[in-house]
């Protein structure tokens, strides 16, 4: 059991690492990488925090994470940064530096945050819930600070990322077709993000989200 | 017993050259070349110390104060350092305080014969030196903190001459990411890639050279030493972290200090492998630092 | 034969229509295919709506498909709505068609974007479980996108980017909310055994929820759905989209999809009203974000000059008082859903007449058009009537609803909110009917091609949404007064009878 506790704080920390890497890292296939990683760590996530039986299902939906979050997605976005040409991420509006040293601040506010809500955890580990909202608000930080369109795509998946460890860690049985439905979704969005980008060099010449501006009112 | 407490800092006064010699002869055998002799910069500091000092015009009674201040600080660190299970010679609550701030003593007499100099080009490197080791300087303490908070002791004999087997089962993350902080620091301190480069004086990547430019004779010498030793001693605080304890003293002292030239041993593969960072990174590598020492510090105060 | 299946036809069947779309061969026979399609599938959606009311409620899959009367009632809306457009739709790009940009294979896309849409969004409407409603409000925004940039242009991607991100944060919070709740039915999980967290089990035993999660969790869904459904502040997206997106979408967009996404939220209004030191949370909430659209949509009148973000303004406004009508006690819940059917109807005409008149200027600016109602009678009379009605003119049935909203507000003591509202209304008003005027009236510029006489399905469609609304405006009938007052016993949480004083 302690062995048990002791991998989910280690996978915990990877997690946390991940995030801190995604805000200070400018090379855009560094940052995709860098989500494959978490999908991955997701899906082993998924089978640390079940506290009842392993059943088949569990298996089943941890190998599909595992295989979307941390092949498919990467696959995809790879594919659509190579049509764009683009190496690193223009300027931010927050620098770089500025959102390292935030991070672990923000973590502090979240652990915080989680000891407030009395939710009804599984026992496996006091930092799920806090990390998991450290995973949202770095998501929104990423949707809401970076320039480009690739960029925000994986503010989003790390976005549902974060909701995802939430939902593990709350301990609620939901069944494995919404599960599924889920993961289906976020397959599209995925999939729909990148045509969407691929349309927007097309047409723009460039995917900085923050240039596309002529709509005003 | 007397010998357990000074062999501490004799090992360090010692064997401390010996690093410089490690890493150059790392680097040359990435290179394909068969490189300095080991002891190369034993025969370096005994060859200054023959010789004679220039002193420029231009300079002033700092100029000649500055590298003495430095190797006395560091000699006194050295007293402040325990190794293997030995507590260090001097040892109270807070020391790790003085420590730190010993050799930013040190940093301030070297970046003042620096600018004592009236020399832009020293200059330029003093103001660099003072910007990388404010970001450099909160990692190394937070991680400090860290590691204090967990092993309940203010004194650096506690923090890493203690036990530390059972620290690893408890907060052995944190403890893996202050040691990652402290290997940063100790790149940055010691002037090492990617921080700066110590083998070019150009312009371009100069930081600890450039301030030493225009030192020569015995002070140079009195430089290189203390340079050696400081290396010797920030890596102590790293194989305090990682390396756990025996219990019998030898075999301790024996693993630290082949632990410390094996750290020497991956300072040469990291400067053979990476290039000198933009200098417009830097900051952003050490505050990737930073980031880790107060993640680890969150880690255990959790 | 059981009723439960269908629902798992009208399920089925828009997802079989988009499948047909592909094996189509010119762009013609996929327009007119949609359109024939979709009025099939929602002539069955009406007899699945009359099943229900009859019946009260439907269900099948052990309780995952469900119906009452609510969804009934968003089910003969999104059909009036899907079979309008589709109508209209039918025709709108036939210039396109002739000089060959739309090209057969955006119309297949278009198709098949359009069956799945409707799909998606009755899948909102017949689940039970919370968790497909979220997967089906999801599918809507991915569907929907590539809708709105049918027509590849620079503003027409950048309304769909800033449609995607916006959206899909709002619903990936929207699904935290739906995490909390399912974690705040803890005290009585056991008894759920795995089937997910479905609505009819959290309405028996909603008093056993832990207040504080489910709190934080309808914040949580009020915020994510309300992205969706277009409250301030949340609306960001919704003019870049529905004014770059083709007119039969846009008609979609703004009359049904805003008004799933409110039904979703709707859903939840009535679990938390029973959750004991909640009650007050969800009126709290309605009032605060409905007024805030009403400002906000009011500003932003009085500055336009392009059309299709004229209308797009309206419905962030009408959304607001639709809001504010669900915060008002029972009163207030009948008049929303009644301005829901009303917004809907008057919303797409507005629309439809909007893309043909941009179709015949040439543009959707304002400032160069004037003489509409020279230059194309039925269109520019459409368009008058329609924002006439939008502006809340008597007789038509939305001064009916908004005059029932006002009503609701001085029973439940709610003032200051109908100060706003009736400010806000006021100040559009006068905005609105000014753009109006300056379209509709005067004389019609010179253009180098005579429009086209207009074809009886278009005039079909204008005579009947002006009719139903003057109809109604003047007259409820019995049946849909009775669906009403079964939708908002629904919404209210209960289901025994409450007195409801209507005229």
């Amino acid at each position: 059991m302690i062995f048990m506790t002791n991998l989910v704080d280690t996978v915990i920390i990877f997690l946390i690492l991940t995030n801190l890497m995604l805000l200070g890292s400018s090379r855009l296939r560094t940052c995709i990488l860098v989500v494959a990683i978490q999908g991955i760590l997701l899906g082993i996530l998924a089978i640390l925090l079940e506290d009842g039986s392993l059943g088949i299902h569990l298996i089943l939906l941890s190998a599909a994470i595992f295989c979307l979050k941390g092949i498919i997605f990467p696959f995809l976005l790879i594919r659509t940064l190579r049509d764009l040409n683009v190496q690193h991420e223009v300027e931010p509006f927050v620098g770089y530096g500025t959102s390292l040293v935030l991070s672990p601040l923000v973590l502090v506010v979240c652990i915080w945050l989680g000891s407030q809500l009395s939710l009804p955890i599984g026992a496996a580990s006091s930092l799920v819930v806090p990390v998991a909202f450290f995973t949202i608000t770095c998501g929104l930080f990423l949707i809401v600070s970076r320039k480009k369109a690739l960029t925000q795509v994986l503010g989003y998946l790390v976005l549902e990322n974060g909701i995802y460890v939430f939902g593990a860690s709350i301990a609620t049985i939901q069944p494995v077709l919404v599960e599924l439905g889920i993961l289906l979704d976020a397959f599209v969005a995925v999939f729909v993000m990148g045509i969407a980008i691929y349309h927007i060099n097309r047409e723009f010449d460039h995917t900085d989200v923050d240039r596309l501006n002529k709509l005003k009112g | 017993m007397h010998i357990e407490k000074i062999i501490n800092p004799l090992l360090t006064l010692v064997l401390a050259p010996l690093l410089f010699g490690i890493i150059n002869r790392t680097k040359a055998v990435f290179a394909g070349r068969t490189g300095q002799p080991l002891l190369q910069s034993y025969y370096d500091i005994w060859k200054l110390f023959c010789k004679g000092a220039v002193y420029s015009k231009t300079t002033s009674w700092i100029f000649r104060l500055g590298p003495i201040v430095g190797f006395a600080v560091v000699v006194a660190a050295a007293t402040l350092m325990p190794l293997g299970g030995l507590p260090a010679i001097v040892a109270f609550d807070g020391d790790f305080i003085l420590f730190a701030y010993l050799f930013g003593l040190m940093r301030f007499f070297t970046v003042l014969t620096a600018l004592d100099t009236g020399s832009s080009f020293e200059g330029m490197g003093a103001s660099r030196e003072v910007m990388f080791s404010a970001l450099a300087e909160p990692a190394f303490l937070v991680g400090l903190a860290a590691i204090s908070k967990q092993t309940h002791s203010l004194s650096l004999t506690g923090m890493l001459a203690g036990p530390d087997t059972a620290l690893w089962s408890q907060i052995g993350p944190a403890l893996l990411l202050v040691a990652f902080s402290v290997f940063i620091v100790f790149l940055a301190e010691n002037s090492r890639m990617p921080v700066d480069d110590p083998n070019t004086h150009l312009e371009l990547t100069m930081i600890h050279e450039v301030m030493v430019l225009d030192n020569s004779g015995p002070d140079l010498g009195f430089i290189t030493y203390a340079a050696t030793i400081k290396m010797w001693l920030l890596g102590t605080v790293l194989v305090g972290i990682l390396v756990p304890h025996n219990g019998n003293v030898w075999i301790d002292i024996s693993t630290a200090v082949g632990a410390i030239f094996m750290l020497a041993v991956l300072v040469g593969v990291v400067e053979s492998s990476m290039a000198r960072l933009k200098l417009l990174h830097v900051p952003q590598f050490l505050l990737i630092a930073n980031a880790l020492s107060i993640l680890a510090l969150i880690l255990v105060l959790r | 034969m059981n009723p439960g299946i269908l629902l798992w036809i009208i399920l089925l069947l828009p997802v079989v229509g988009s499948g047909i779309c592909q094996i189509l061969r010119s762009p013609k026979n996929v327009m007119n295919f949609t359109c024939f399609g979709v009025a099939v599938i929602g002539i069955l959606d009406i007899v699945t709506a009359g099943v229900v009311f009859s019946s009260n409620t439907i269900s099948s899959c052990s309780e995952w498909l469900y119906m009452d009367a609510l969804s009934a009632y968003h089910l003969i809306v999104m059909a009036l709505v899907f079979c309008m457009s589709s109508l209209y739709g039918m025709r709108y790009f036939d210039k396109e068609i002739n000089e060959g940009i739309f090209t057969l294979k955006s119309a297949k896309r278009y198709g098949i974007l359009w069956f799945a849409s409707l799909a998606a969004m009755t899948l909102i409407l017949v689940s039970n479980n919370l968790g497909m409603m979220w997967v089906g409000m999801e599918t809507t925004t991915l569907v929907t996108a590539f809708l709105i940039c049918t027509r590849a242009n620079k503003a027409s991607i950048e309304g769909m980017w800033k449609y995607l991100i916006v959206c899909s944060v709002g619903i990936a919070l929207a699904f935290m909310g739906t995490l909390f709740i399912a974690a705040a039915t803890y005290k009585f999980q056991g008894s759920i055994s795995g089937n997910g967290v479905l609505w009819t089990q959290l309405k028996m035993h909603a008093g056993l929820l832990d207040a504080k999660l489910a709190q934080i969790g309808f914040l949580f869904i009020f915020v994510g759905y309300g992205t969706k459904a277009g409250l301030a502040p949340m609306h960001t997206w919704l003019p870049d989209a529905h004014s770059q997106a083709p007119s039969p979408v846009s008609a979609v967009f703004s009359g049904f999809m805003l008004n799933a996404a409110l039904y979703c939220i709707m859903r939840y209004t009535s679990l938390i009203k029973l959750v004991p030191g909640n009650e007050n949370l969800s009126r709290d909430l309605f009032l605060f974000f409905g007024t805030l659209s009403i400002v906000v949509a009011a500003a932003f009148i009085l500055s336009q000059h392009d059309l299709k973000r004229l209308l797009a303004y309206h419905s962030v406004e009408h959304l607001g008082i639709i809001a504010i009508g669900l915060g008002m006690g029972p009163l207030g819940i009948f008049a929303a859903l009644f301005h829901t059917l009303n917004h809907s109807i008057c919303k797409s005409l507005g629309f439809f007449c909007a893309g043909r008149l941009g179709q015949i200027y040439g543009s959707y600016d304002m400032r160069g058009m004037t003489g509409a109602l020279r230059l194309s009678p039925l269109w520019g009379g459409g368009l008058l009537g329609s924002l006439l009605a939008l502006i809340g003119i008597a007789p038509f049935a939305l001064f009916m609803s908004e005059l029932l909203i006002v009503k609701a507000a001085i029973a439940t003591n709610s003032i200051w909110v109908l100060v706003v509202f009736l400010a806000g209304s006021c100040i559009i008003f006068a905005a609105a009917l000014k753009h109006v005027i300056n379209v509709v009236y005067g004389t019609p510029p010179v253009l180098d091609f005579k429009p086209r006489r207009s074809s009886i399905p278009d005039t079909g469609i204008v005579v009947f949404s002006l009719g139903v609304l003057l109809v109604l405006g003047l007259w409820m009938p019995n049946s849909l007064h009775e669906i009403l007052y079964r939708a908002a016993n629904i919404m209210e949480g209960i289901d025994a009878a409450t007195t409801v004083c209507v005229k």
